[in-house]
């Protein structure tokens, strides 16, 4: 296989990326400077050797502990669950967070044999068990997916007897929707989750 | 509701052709194996984007071509005229659906573009099978009419399928008792729609079934959970009886390793009551092929009226083979009550122009020949 075919069948088990667009983007870098194709690659490798999950909250850093948890000013007492790394950047940008994060790294699903064990789940309950009373709150922000729903309602569980209150995220109306075209489940959900004004 | 024009392309059979349809419908008549069903076939596949007679995608293609593709013009009202395609690729498995020449997110948001109903000689295993029948049945029904029903059952479904794995695994119990919640959620919306339709339908079912049968057999419809629901009315009683159920019927799960209890399992029973028969009986167990076929076409007169009362519009009436299996008494009634009834365009198909009286024989007659059609 040309050095061309490998690259472009491995840009395309990337996500979103198919064959053609993998083809086209290699074509790309070899019309632009041997210098920008060697960057690309450096980024790559550093990637690959130097990032890693944070050893607190399992979000990615390149250091022992993530920028979120080695910041003093972060409320301890809070710790807001998330499946993915992505979704921490997704909350950061509200600015309206400041307490801690875990990165669970999936959700439960026995169809993927995805089970407590896969997921960063015990690194959490350790903590809040070895906090000592130091966490208040631990705000459960698993998708509102089947799959989600169901990790929401086990760490519920296993987290409840520590000590800390669960809470989920509300669910609701997206900001700027009319209510006329907002789905049955959704505004049923607003309405359950209504909160005093 | 009416179709006015249908391209089809390497569907089985029927090759490559463009109709323009009558406003008022057409008998289809040919022999055997010409492809009669087939052309009935491509038309509801505009409705449901699969095979009523449950063939996969791939066996749709015309032998030695690589996709087919069906395309209708449909008007709702004269100022309402929407084109549905749908084309389906052998390699890559894929299917593609537009509406308007925009492909759409999600297959359920076309679902249901012809408002049709199809009668079939298939139709009298929704009587004579199994309950897993007339659920599709239901569920066909009610995901066509019902906004919300079919994501419901979606949802249902795979949290069914994640709590059956956890239990196949021999999962500890808090491992599967998490996916309890999602099932309640989901199974009872699937529940109390189900329920709703069959006590909303089960006068209309009586008397569409008298009026074919016409003489004193009866027959009657009711939804048959495996959760208790007598008395439970509101959304808030069923969602507790429901977890009740799937609460007592844990050591049985754990014992099955799969999830007893719930809208997967329940029945929509079809009872019949006759002169002579005694009391009432299981339409399965009892009934004679007759019978089975009444209350099958009894089940698709309701779901066309229940295309008009959810929907307000008058249905597509498909019939494939005009109801060849019945007796010559009940066909005609079944047929005239089809002429009542608010029906829209009317699509049949015959093996013989004279077995075809309707809406006293104003509909053109069309012929249909190793899978060409001549107007
Ligand atoms: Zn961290």
């Amino acid at each position: 296989m040309s050095l061309i075919d490998q690259l472009a069948e491995d840009l395309a088990r990337l996500p979103g990326i198919g064959p053609k667009t993998a083809l086209r983007l290699v074509y790309h870098l070899m019309k632009g400077t041997p210098g920008d194709a060697r960057r690309l690659a450096h980024s790559i490798r550093d990637l690959a050797d130097r990032v890693h999950p944070c050893g607190r909250c399992g979000n990615f850093t390149e250091h022992d502990l993530c920028t979120v948890c080695a910041d003093p000013r972060r409320d301890p007492a809070v710790i807001c669950v998330v499946e993915e790394p992505y979704e921490v950047g997704a909350i950061e940008r509200t600015g309206r967070y400041s307490g801690l994060y875990h990165v669970l790294g999936g959700r439960l699903s026995p169809l993927d044999g995805v089970g407590p064990e896969e997921l960063n789940m015990t690194t959490l309950l350790e903590h809040v068990r070895g906090a000592n009373g130091i966490v208040k709150e631990v705000i459960v922000a698993t998708n509102p997916s089947v799959e989600g729903e169901a990790t929401a309602v086990y760490l519920e569980g296993a987290l409840r007897p520590l000590g800390p209150r669960v809470t989920r995220l509300a669910r609701g109306i997206p900001v700027g929707s009319d209510l006329e075209f907002v789905d049955g489940s959704t505004l049923g959900e607003a309405l359950l989750g209504r909160r005093e004004m | 509701m009416h179709l006015t024009e249908l391209r089809i392309r390497d569907f089985r059979n029927l090759g490559s052709q463009d109709l323009e349809i009558p406003p008022e419908g057409l008998a289809l008549i040919g022999d055997n194996a010409q492809g009669k069903s087939n052309f009935l076939e491509a038309v509801y596949y505009l409705e449901t984007f699969r095979s009523f007679r449950g063939a996969s995608d791939e066996r749709l293609v015309a032998l030695r071509e690589e996709m087919f593709r069906v395309v209708g013009r449909v008007a709702t009202t004269d100022q309402d005229v929407r084109t549905v395609a749908v084309a389906y690729e052998r390699r890559g498995k894929r299917k593609k659906v537009t509406v308007n020449g925009s492909e759409l997110g999600r297959l359920g948001d076309a679902l249901g573009s012809l408002a049709a109903v199809l009668f079939s000689p298939g139709d009298v295993a929704l009587v004579s099978g199994g309950p897993a029948e007339r659920r599709r049945f239901l569920d066909v029904v009610l995901s066509l009419n019902v906004p919300g029903y079919l994501k419901a059952l979606q949802h249902f479904r795979h949290v069914l399928s994640q709590r059956n794995t956890a239990l196949k695994d021999e999962s500890p119990p808090d491992l599967v008792r998490v996916w309890d919640e999602g099932l309640v959620r989901w199974g009872t919306f699937v529940l109390l729609e189900r329920r709703a339709w069959a006590e909303e339908c089960c006068g209309a079912f009586r008397a569409l079934y008298e009026a074919v049968a016409g003489d004193t057999q009866s027959a009657s419809l009711r939804y048959a959970p495996g959760v208790p629901l007598e008395g439970r009315v509101s959304e808030q009683d069923v969602a507790a009886a429901y977890r009740q159920a799937i609460e007592s019927s844990w050591e049985r799960d754990v014992r099955s390793r799969s999830t007893i209890v719930g809208p997967h399992r329940d029945d929509l029973e079809v009872t019949l009551e006759g002169s002579g028969s005694g009391g009432p009986l299981d339409a399965r167990g009892f009934g004679s092929g007759g019978q089975w076929r009444t209350a099958a076409l009894a089940l698709r007169l309701v779901e066309a009226r229940t295309i008009r009362d959810r929907r307000g519009r008058s249905p597509l009436v498909l019939v494939d083979d005009v109801f060849a299996e019945l007796d010559e008494g009940r066909s005609e009634r079944a047929l005239e009550l089809l002429e009542r009834e608010e029906t829209g365009q009317v699509i049949l198909t015959a093996p013989k122009a004279s077995d075809v009286r309707f809406r006293g024989d104003v509909l053109p007659r069309w012929h249909i020949a190793a899978g060409r059609i001549t107007a």
